[in-house]
């Protein structure tokens, strides 16, 4: 066994072992992340679906903190769900 | 025969199906691509949908499907001897579990990531998602019922465990704090919290819980309650606070006793002391068709279309990893199946098995700690303490379902009725609802029955997971026999497992035949029998009405081969 065949087969390992012990809390850290990126961009643009959260000069300065959210907040958002993803 | 030849057939087994058929799937049927982009690339959202490397994935799948099980269902189905749970574990992987796991994630991969709802919604009808739901909705009772049933006799008879468990708890909330208070160093959290939870064992073994309680710990309702209560409130914590931590904490107690029997089958080579064969007819029924909804997990089960289709597949960052992540992990867990089976078939006598396996003796949870607590003895571990680790492992690996099924059951409850009853939308009320209705299924059902009704179900979620992806196949022109067959099969053989058992317990119910479990008065025995037979009748109505709505969609896609999706007329 070569020495890069050794380092993939350690990494794949450990790959392995994290997959088992800790993606699932590493996925829900994510999904945490994720209900509070939401009250974020509802707080911020709430006034464009009329729920004028915060006046129009806070929305403005906290935009560009924002609008790296949105592609992905609007996939989450517009995606169909069902309520057996509430299982994984 | 020697167990430990018996496990490398399995191995054997395994490879020679994942490279062969497997092989030939991914390549000749699905035509697996690794270009072609997946939906965790295409709709990446930063949570869900998010390309993750084979090997986490493989990890994180086999952790998913892979819990108590295959090592429950295996030991119970030692019953009719070694041989019939053997063979039904290899063919049944081989030929229908696999499949049903592979191509349930690559029609979802192919479908946009469309959980298992999703998809019998549209490939079948919006009748089919319902009913998907009922089974859903019933398996997790069941499983719950089951489960609880497991942990109530083993904890009765393993007294050293609940000191363990209590322990276990706290090092979960522990590892909580740590990690997400404290910002401690994950290592540092690992090994504080591992080795309190490894001294916890052994508190458990010098405070055993018939002395701590008395009269008390002999009593099935006591740890039903024990059980229901756990998971109640780690159902209501925040996630971060108790269940993940605790199971990550569980996951090195797990492994430890898992490798250390497996180690123990590889130095000690004990021979297999069960027959290979008993008899056709057992207590819970004939082998045809009881065996193949007693084990599930190791074999086929259903649950893994939802995890898969729900979880890893909108994770999966090229379609050629589907085959080692799905095909792969399912096979490994045949082999964990085995395993268990050996616990039980090679390291206890077969007539002190056949006592424990009985309600009152303990269950499959006391027949796991013993056999296993046997095999880590090969190795050097005192046998006290062996025992007390196997039935902490047995114990929080079925309470780790349980608190994903009232997990799951209080976001049901508050989706399904919170429109109707706002007090039904609070958390707290959602989860007691759930957690009574699990603690009267344990108390009042008897769990070789329960864990029936939840193989039936959990059978029926197989074959409709089946049925969608032949249509699939239909609709793109490709070849189904390879999913059509099994589906038939699992459909008929649990249809049948359902009826035998709804018979079996209405008729003590009508004829006043019913004889109680241990620690179960004869009005519990009553309501319990009349409950399990009704679930069971209700499994079968609905199985029938899918079928209808299934035959109608074969047809459609029949008259269309390779048309797309074709949606039900109105």
């Amino acid at each position: 066994m070569t020495d890069e065949e050794k380092k993939g087969f350690l990494k794949a390992i450990k790959e392995f072992i994290y997959g088992m012990a800790a993606h699932d809390s590493a996925r829900f850290a994510l999904k945490t992340r994720a209900s509070m990126e939401h009250l974020f961009i509802l707080v911020t643009m709430g006034d464009m679906l009329g729920v004028p959260l915060l006046p129009p000069y806070y929305s403005l300065r906290l935009l560009p903190y924002v609008v790296p959210q949105i592609s992905t907040w609007k996939r989450r958002m517009l995606r169909e769900k069902d309520l057996t993803d509430a299982l994984a | 025969m020697n167990s430990l030849i018996i496990i490398v057939v399995a191995l054997v087994v395994a490879v020679l199906g994942y490279r062969w058929y497997a092989g030939f799937v991914d390549k000749q049927i699905f035509e697996s691509d690794p270009h072609r982009i997946t939906p965790a690339k295409m709709y990446m959202d930063g949570v869900d949908f998010m390309p993750t490397p084979k090997n986490v994935l493989f990890g994180y799948q086999f952790k998913s499907i892979a819990g108590a099980g295959p090592v429950v269902g295996a030991i119970i189905a030692l019953q009719w001897g070694w041989l019939p749970a053997l063979l039904w574990l290899f063919l049944g992987v081989i030929f229908i579990g696999w499949v049903h796991d592979y191509v349930s994630g690559m029609v979802s991969l192919r479908c946009d990531g469309l959980s298992l709802g999703g998809l019998s919604h549209k490939l079948i009808s919006p009748r089919a998602r319902l009913i998907l739901l009922s089974f859903v909705y019933f398996y997790l009772l069941l499983l719950a019922g089951a489960f609880g049933g497991v942990v109530a006799g083993a904890l009765i008879k393993i007294t050293s465990g609940p000191v363990a468990i209590l322990v276990l708890a706290i090092c979960g909330l522990l590892a909580g704090q740590m990690i997400y208070r404290w910002r401690v160093n994950i290592l540092v959290m690992t090994l504080v919290c591992v080795v309190l939870a490894f001294l916890g064992i052994k508190l458990g073994e010098m405070l055993p819980a018939d002395q701590l309680l008395g009269s008390i710990a002999q009593n099935k309702l006591t740890w039903g309650l024990f059980a229901v209560i756990f998971c109640y409130f780690s159902a209501v914590m925040p996630i971060w606070r108790f269940a993940l931590p605790l199971n990550y904490v569980a996951f090195y107690i797990v492994m430890f006793g898992l490798l250390g029997g497996i180690i123990g089958i590889i130095v000690g080579l004990p021979p297999v002391q069960a027959p290979a064969y008993t008899q056709f007819f057992i207590g819970i029924g004939p082998l045809w068709p009881i065996l193949f909804v007693t084990i599930a997990c190791g074999a086929c089960s259903g649950w893994h279309a939802m995890v898969t289709t729900s979880g890893t597949c909108r994770q999966l960052e090229k379609e050629t990893d589907a085959k080692p992540v799905l095909a792969g992990s399912m096979l490994t867990e045949m082999v964990l199946g085995v395993v268990a089976l050996m616990t039980a078939a090679a390291a206890l006598p077969f007539d002190k098995y056949l006592e424990m396996v009985k309600p009152a003796g303990g269950g499959p949870g006391a027949v796991f700690a013993n056999g296993l607590g046997n095999l880590l003895g090969i190795i050097g571990i005192p046998m006290t303490f062996g025992k007390t680790l196997a039935g902490v492992i047995i114990v929080v690996l079925s309470l780790t379902v349980m608190q994903l099924v009232l997990r799951f059951m209080k976001v049901a409850t508050v989706e399904l009725v919170g429109e109707y009853s706002p007090i039904l939308r609070n958390n707290q009320v959602a989860t007691f609802i759930a957690a009574v209705l699990v603690l009267f299924l344990i108390q009042t059902g008897w769990w070789q029955f329960l864990w029936i009704l939840f193989g039936g179900a959990n059978q029926l979620l197989a074959s409709l997971a089946l049925l969608v992806a032949s249509l699939w196949l239909m609709s793109q022109g490709k070849k189904a026999t390879f999913t059509l067959i099994p589906m038939w099969f699992m459909f008929i053989t649990t249809i049948a497992a359902l009826m035998y058992t709804s018979y079996n317990l209405l008729s003590k119910v009508f004829t006043g035949k019913i004889v109680a479990a241990a620690g179960q008065s004869q009005a519990e025995a009553l309501i319990g029998n009349g409950l399990m037979g009704v679930v069971a009748l209700f499994l079968v109505v609905a199985a029938i009405i899918l079928f209808i709505d299934g035959m109608k969609a074969l047809k459609r896609y029949r008259q269309q081969p390779g048309a797309g999706m074709v949606p039900e007329a109105k």
